[in-house]
């Protein structure tokens, strides 16, 4: 009977560990993965506002937010977001500066 | 993360049981290695292994011949002696027992090594071999059963019986009474007076009586536990002669020394008269020869070392409470009582571990949140009714900058909801504070920059 509380009670200590130290952690990733698309979604909405504001067409601003758009359809990780949120920062600028902000 | 000193206790406690645990079970497995079976009633002081390997002389100078030579010797002769050897055979009962077949047998010494050994079993031509005293052929070996066979055996080295039994089974006509048809009792004479005076003499001296040829000098250690009273009696003999009746010095010491314990030996064979004698004595002598059959018949023990056995198995004995004593004090062992308690203690650990692991991980940050939040709430809608009122005043130069704040808005106040980092959520309120600090110039309307409008909304 009592051989089976060391088996018992070292399969909780294993588990408990493990949980106690993965749980938190991917809950930190998922939290720094929404943190990274809710900048990189406030991005996009700026350089849309931007692009329906400027004057005149940007080619190459036109192709950054889209390609932004394309990744942030994908959805992915926080590297993906900070990818689009830099696309679409990078789109922001250029349309600025054609409205002559 | 700011850290209560709640938290920090119940830290130290979580890792505290985890640390524990971890002991507690290490104890548990090195004490499993250490586990030994103990069947003693009373921790018998005994030493445990009371025929070391190698190291108790049991290993003789004899030698023997090459195999091609042996061989040779077997085809010349029906019954082989090489030197040295202790075994005896009635060369006519053998004889008789052979009668017409081709039946060889090699006798060999006792106490030869493992090379020497293996090249007595490389003799095929003979039938039935003896090594010391151990009588083997074919698959079989001659082994006695009963006190009497181990006796004539062991004290005698007679292996008459044994030999003629096997070959009686080698050629398949062995009977199931053939056994008990055997004479396994040794000849007995009463010694003479000559032969008794000396003993007795030593015996009344110092307890020990060594006699010629026999393999002892000095008594060994175990027969102070064995016989604690110190008045037990010693007298030793070499192996006698198979053929003549045997002095029975036993008998005539438990005459002369009535009430005290006697111990002869014959050989390898151990006799005790006196106290408890029905007791223990058969109990002592079944055991150790019965285990120890094997290694006496085949190799060359000094008698001291079988005396020591022997005497070490009446230690054994007289712990397991036969001999009706009280038993010697025994220290208070702290492991012994901690033991059963250490499942316990480590269920206990894991338990306090389990909770406060749950504990910290469904609570994983402790901030103050009601301030944090509201702080960030109320700067949101600041800022929002701000926008809302700035675009009353809007044309198309503040328009851009308030539409790209309001964006910036909408994106934090989903943060909020999404419950993200306050951190994160004020970055999104700077860069729309910024948005609207842009509009509020371009309206040329000062009061309505974020800074000085919440300034007067807070106050």
């Amino acid at each position: 009977m009592h051989w089976l509380i060391w088996i018992a009670g070292t399969v909780v200590l294993v588990a408990a560990g493990v949980g106690a130290t993965l749980l938190p952690q991917r809950r930190a990733r998922a939290l720094r993965r929404r943190t990274a698309w809710s900048t990189a979604r406030a991005e996009i909405a700026r350089a849309t506002v931007s692009r329906d504001a400027a004057p005149v067409r940007v080619e190459e601003a036109e192709r950054l937010l889209t390609r932004a758009e394309l990744i942030a359809a994908d959805r992915g990780g926080p590297d993906a977001a900070a990818t689009t949120a830099e696309y679409a920062r990078r789109a922001d600028r250029l349309w600025r500066e054609a409205s002559g902000d | 993360m700011t850290d209560g000193p709640a938290r920090v206790w119940f830290e130290w406690l979580r890792w505290g049981a985890l640390g524990v645990a971890v002991v507690v079970l290490t104890i548990f497995l090195v004490v499993q290695g250490r586990a030994t079976i103990d069947v003693s009633y009373g921790q018998s002081p005994s030493s445990a292994d009371p025929v070391p390997e190698g190291e108790a002389g049991e290993l003789s100078d004899a030698t023997v011949p090459s195999v091609e030579e042996m061989t040779r010797m077997v085809a010349d002769n029906q019954i082989v002696r090489l030197p040295g050897s202790i075994a005896h055979i009635d060369e006519d009962r053998v004889r008789a027992e052979i009668g017409g077949t081709d039946a060889r047998i090699l006798i060999a010494p006792p106490g030869l090594d493992e090379d020497e050994r293996e090249r007595v079993r490389e003799v095929e031509n003979a039938t039935v071999r003896v090594l010391g005293t151990e009588v083997s052929g074919g698959l079989y070996q001659a082994v006695p059963d009963d006190f009497d066979g181990w006796r004539k055996r062991f004290a005698t080295g007679d292996v008459t019986g044994s030999v003629t039994l096997l070959l009686r089974e080698l050629r398949g006509e062995r009977t199931e009474d053939d056994e008990d048809g055997e004479d396994d009792t040794i000849a007995w004479r009463e010694p003479t007076a000559e032969e008794f005076g000396p003993v007795a003499a030593d015996l009344r001296e110092t307890g020990l009586h060594t006699a010629e040829g026999s393999t002892m000098d000095a008594l060994p250690e175990a027969a102070a536990t064995a016989f604690p009273d110190g008045d037990a009696l010693y007298a030793v003999f070499p192996q006698q002669e198979a053929d003549q009746p045997v002095p029975d010095y036993t008998t005539a010491l438990a005459a002369e020394f009535p009430d005290r314990p006697i111990v002869v030996m014959y050989g390898s064979w151990v006799e005790y008269r006196g106290p408890y004698e029905e007791d223990f004595a058969s109990v002592v002598t079944a055991s150790i020869y019965g285990q120890l059959n094997d290694r006496l018949s085949k190799y060359d023990y000094p008698q001291s070392n079988v005396l020591h056995a022997y005497l070490n198995r009446v230690t054994d004995v007289r712990y397991a409470g036969l001999f009706d004593r009280p038993l010697p004090y025994q220290p208070f062992d702290p492991l012994r009582v901690t033991m059963p308690a250490l499942p316990w203690i480590f269920a206990a650990c894991v338990l306090v571990f389990l909770a406060l692991s749950v504990r910290a991980v469904l609570r994983p940050v402790t901030r103050p949140r009601q301030f944090q939040q509201g702080h960030t709430a109320a700067r949101l809608a600041g800022l929002t009714a701000l926008a809302i009122e700035v675009s009353a005043l809007t044309g198309r130069d503040g328009d851009t900058p308030l539409t790209r704040g309001l964006a910036a808005l909408e994106g934090a106040r989903k943060a909020l909801n999404d419950k993200l980092p306050d951190q994160h959520v004020h970055t999104l309120l700077n860069q729309a504070e910024a948005e609207l600090d842009d509009t509020a110039r371009a309206v040329g309307r000062t009061d309505y920059r974020p800074n000085v409008y919440l300034q007067g909304r807070l106050a």
